[in-house]
């Protein structure tokens, strides 16, 4: 199993540098984040799915499908009923439904996909390297970008570990579905431990390892790629902010909320 | 890459060092020179303080490793004091057992970009060492594979290329084909040449001959010290002496010993020649006795039937009653290849049939195509074949750890899915590979305890099974020890225990022999060989040639997910070319002997066969 949505192809967007690839990023975040309008949101969706077909990311889209799907669903189930302020057209004792209240849920549930949607983008185009060293372009120290690059590879690898722990535990007649909360924690112990002192294990080996490849030689490091600000990087850059600025500039003239009918 | 350079690579004089807590010193007063370009490898128990020495080369020790060290360390000249690991990045390069610990990258040209950017190395020279490191290992072609979707051997290859990218002249292997399959250390095994090839001083610490092919030195550590320093060849000869230092004599030394051959041959080619070219003692090589290993006549297994003698080697039993101790055929032996599973069905029901199993992981594609195996009572089965021909997922069917898309699996006739789990615990029995995947508990008692009380059974019968499963593994004394502290090879004991103790009746072991060296190896197989005489089931998953040769009664090979043999041991090691292409390596003795028609098991049985020189009296002796 792997957490990496990284498609290794040659696109645009692959070729921005790192950083641009970051600020992009966070500038559609909060373009979709300040729109609670279906129609103020749905052009960042319809931008964000451009993007999508341009990198050729639908693969990614498609392995998360039942995320998308269930996160818009539910959310629009849940903010339609739950939504207060607007006029109700139907009413079941405290949950009522109002057109407002309909308009506001299909906004979240857009903003969410599309939320989803700019990661999927991201992490489509940025290797895990390439995120690390944006974040210590921009002042984060090197091993802690190290340690998040780290973090990333190893959490399916714990995964896999306790995946064997458990098959080897139920082998011995262990059931894990036995017992009240408090007696089911107890009963992790036997997955935990081993997966514990393995993680242990392999860090001290990694370690180890870290350090015969010059990890701590104190030289000036040098990076293999070489990531140079393009004029492409700058059409990007000028992009992101036009999108961001013209999403703020209607959130402060007040354009992005539900309107009370 | 680095040209052969005169002079000294390591100058180690009066190194000792002690662990702390330890009164006996991990490495005493050891002494060692090696020249530039040579290659060394280091050979001995676990415990003989190979690994110490390894991480005294690359500094981990003192850097890493608290503890009372003395004596110098020369490098190249340059007598080492308070450089750090990764000051010798550049100069000694470290390749440890573990690689899935050595990589750190997301595809394998950042992964050898990252330690020569942690050395400063200008891009541009970057660009010139990936590809000469790359084509060093044979992974030329892999730039832009992610690390985790290599093999074993690819994952160890790209590890040592990373390495490579450093320019060391010195290069340290710290048992680096442990954990791969056969295949697998033949990649490692080649790199290791082309390296010598190329000038590397190489030290090499392996539990495998076969990496001393290539050396120019074999030294054997025994408790700390080098006892003994010696071209390869020389030092594989001396059968006793290695077995009794951890390391399993070559089969060709063996036979070289018993048949009288000198110089002894080093490969099967050069074997088959020297026996050909003897003196013919009788007229042709007509092998009487080996006619009988085809007919199903054994010899008893192997680890009890000789022993090695000063000079020779002789079956325990005696020499001239050499020729009684052939065997009728066993009941393994004349086991019919189950070609249907229902087919060789006679009397009891079986213990485990799995019947026209296929199965896949989610939705990737199918590992197991259409698969039937049926296991009785009594038997000894060796599954063997590459890694990812299916195996370990057939062998996790046989107690209902997975579940198969289609087909079925039946514990003694109902169906595996239908029984609830203590009652399948209580059957069949799996130790995992890793002993480590398993061990939680603070005393191996109730680490062995844990199994018996999931079945509920009373504290008195709990107590008793604890015992019996430690006395049968020889832990008995150690109930209060803490498991985490024992030895992998009594860890490895410690979890066959854990799963004895409730009391399985089929016993299922994933490659039981892995990171062990040969006296634990043979402590492990005796083991098991006990508990199949006390009527107990096995099929063991190995990589390991002899552990089957000599253990195994049946083999079931696998490839590409579908089971291509099954069937009595000899008739399997019959087919050397089905088992080349499944890259399975038969021992060498096999392969010598069916050079000459017979399909020997080990070098008794060859020994005897190529000795025996009178035809009749066999036949009279029954």
């Amino acid at each position: 199993m792997s957490l990496f949505l990284y498609l290794d192809r040659d696109s645009p967007l692959h070729r921005l540098h790192p950083v641009v690839k970051v600020c992009g990023m966070l500038c559609l975040f909060v373009a979709a984040f300040v729109s609670d309008r279906p129609t103020v949101v749905l052009p960042v969706t319809a931008g964000v799915a451009g993007l999508i077909a341009l990198v050729g990311a639908w693969v990614n889209v498609h392995r998360l499908r039942v995320l998308f799907v269930m996160v818009f669903i539910m959310t629009l189930l849940i903010w339609s009923l739950f939504y207060r302020g607007g006029v109700p057209i139907a009413a079941w004792g405290p949950i009522s439904i109002s057109a407002a209240g309909m308009q506001f849920a299909l906004a979240m549930a857009l903003k969410l996909v599309t939320f989803l949607s700019i990661g999927v983008v991201f992490l489509s185009t940025t290797k895990i390297e390439e995120f690390a060293y944006a974040l210590t372009r921009v002042g984060m120290p090197y091993k802690l970008g190290f340690a998040m690059t780290m973090a990333f590879r190893l959490v399916p690898v714990f995964i896999d570990a306790a995946a064997t722990v458990v098959q080897a535990q139920r082998c011995r007649g262990f059931n894990f579905d036995e017992g009240g909360v408090l007696q089911r924690l107890q009963r992790y112990v036997p997955v935990i431990v081993p997966v514990f002192m393995g993680a242990l294990r392999r860090a001290d080996g990694m370690a180890m390892a870290l350090e015969a490849r010059g990890f701590q030689s104190n030289r000036p490091r040098t990076s293999y790629e070489q990531y140079n600000f393009g004029a492409r990087d700058t059409l990007a850059l000028v992009v992101a902010a036009a999108v961001v600025g013209a999403y703020l500039a209607l959130w402060y003239l007040g354009y992005t909320s539900v309107p009370i009918v | 890459m680095t040209s052969r350079a005169d002079g000294e690579a390591i100058c180690l004089e009066h190194v000792s060092f002690t662990y702390p807590g330890q009164t006996v010193p991990a490495l005493r007063d050891l002494t060692l020179s090696v020249r530039a370009g040579e290659m060394v490898v280091v050979m001995g128990a676990t415990g003989a303080g190979k690994t110490t020495l390894a991480k005294c080369l690359n500094r981990t020790i003192p850097a890493f490793q608290p503890g009372t060290l003395s004596g110098t360390l020369t490098l190249f000249g340059r007598r080492l004091v308070h450089e750090g690991v990764a000051d010798l990045a550049g100069v000694v390069g470290l390749v440890s057992q573990d690689f899935e610990a050595q990589l750190f990258a997301t595809n394998v040209v950042q992964e050898l970009a990252f330690g020569m950017e942690q050395l400063g190395v200008p891009p541009a020279e970057m660009r010139r060492r990936v590809p000469d490191a790359l084509a060093a290992v044979g992974l030329t072609g892999f730039e832009r594979r992610d690390p985790a979707t290599l093999s074993g051997g690819e994952k160890q290859r790209l590890a040592i290329a990373a390495t490579l990218a450093l320019a060391p002249r010195l290069l340290v292997f710290d048992e680096p084909t442990t954990d791969l399959d056969p295949l697998g250390k033949l990649e490692i095994f080649d790199v290791l040449g082309t390296m010598r090839r190329h000038g590397y001083t190489l030290v090499v610490i392996e539990h495998e001959s076969a990496a001393a092919a290539h050396a120019d030195r074999l030294v054997i550590l025994s408790d700390g010290r080098i006892v003994l320093d010696d071209r390869p060849e020389r030092v594989l000869g001396q059968g006793e002496f290695l077995r009794t230092h951890g390391v399993r004599p070559p089969d060709l030394s063996g036979i070289a010993l018993g048949l009288g051959l000198t110089p002894p041959p080093r490969t099967v080619d050069e074997a088959e020649r020297a026996l050909k070219d003897r003196p013919a003692r009788d007229s042709s090589p007509g092998l009487p006795e080996a006619s009988r290993l085809e007919a199903g006549w054994t010899y008893p297994p192997a680890h009890q039937g000789f022993v090695w003698v000063a000079g020779g080697l002789s079956l325990r039993t005696g020499a001239d009653t050499r020729k009684q101790s052939f065997h009728p055929p066993t009941r393994a032996a004349v086991h019919e290849p189950v070609a249907s599973p229902r087919a060789g069905a006679g009397g009891a029901p079986p213990l485990v049939e799995a019947a026209n199993v296929s199965f896949a992981y989610d939705a990737g594609p199918p590992v197991l195509h259409d698969v039937s195996l049926r296991i009785d009572a009594g038997a000894f089965v060796a599954l063997i074949g590459q890694n990812g021909s299916g195996k370990t997922t057939l062998a996790k069917h046989l107690n209902g750890l997975l579940r198969p898309t289609a087909g079925s699996v039946r514990l003694a006739g109902q169906d595996v899915h239908g029984l609830p789990l203590n009652r399948v615990a209580a059957d069949v029995g799996y130790v995992f590979q890793n002993p480590d995947h398993q061990i939680f508990a603070s005393t191996v008692y109730d680490e062995v305890a844990f199994g018996p009380r999931n079945l509920g059974v009373a504290a008195d019968v709990e107590a008793r099974r604890v015992r019996a499963a430690l006395d049968a593994v020889e832990l008995t004394g150690c109930e209060a020890a803490d498991p985490f502290l024992l030895s992998k090879g009594h860890r490895q004991r410690l979890a066959v225990a854990s799963v004895l103790a409730l009391r399985p009746r089929l016993l299922i072991l994933d490659e039981p022999t892995t990171g062990l060296d040969y006296c634990e190896q043979r402590r492990m197989m005796d083991l098991l060989a006990k508990l199949h005489t006390d009527g107990l089931a096995i099929v063991m998953i190995t990589h390991s040639p002899w552990v089957v040769a000599e253990y195994a009664e049946r083999g079931v090979l696998m490839g590409g997910g579908r089971i291509l043999f099954d069937g009595p041991l000899r008739d399997l090691f019959a087919r050397e070319e089905m088992l080349r292409q499944a890259h399975f390596q038969l021992p060498d003795v096999t392969r010598l002997g069916l050079r000459f028609g017979f399909t020997p098991l080990t070098v008794a049985e060859f020994v005897d066969c190529m000795t025996a020189a009178d035809p009749t009296s066999l036949s009279a002796d029954r």
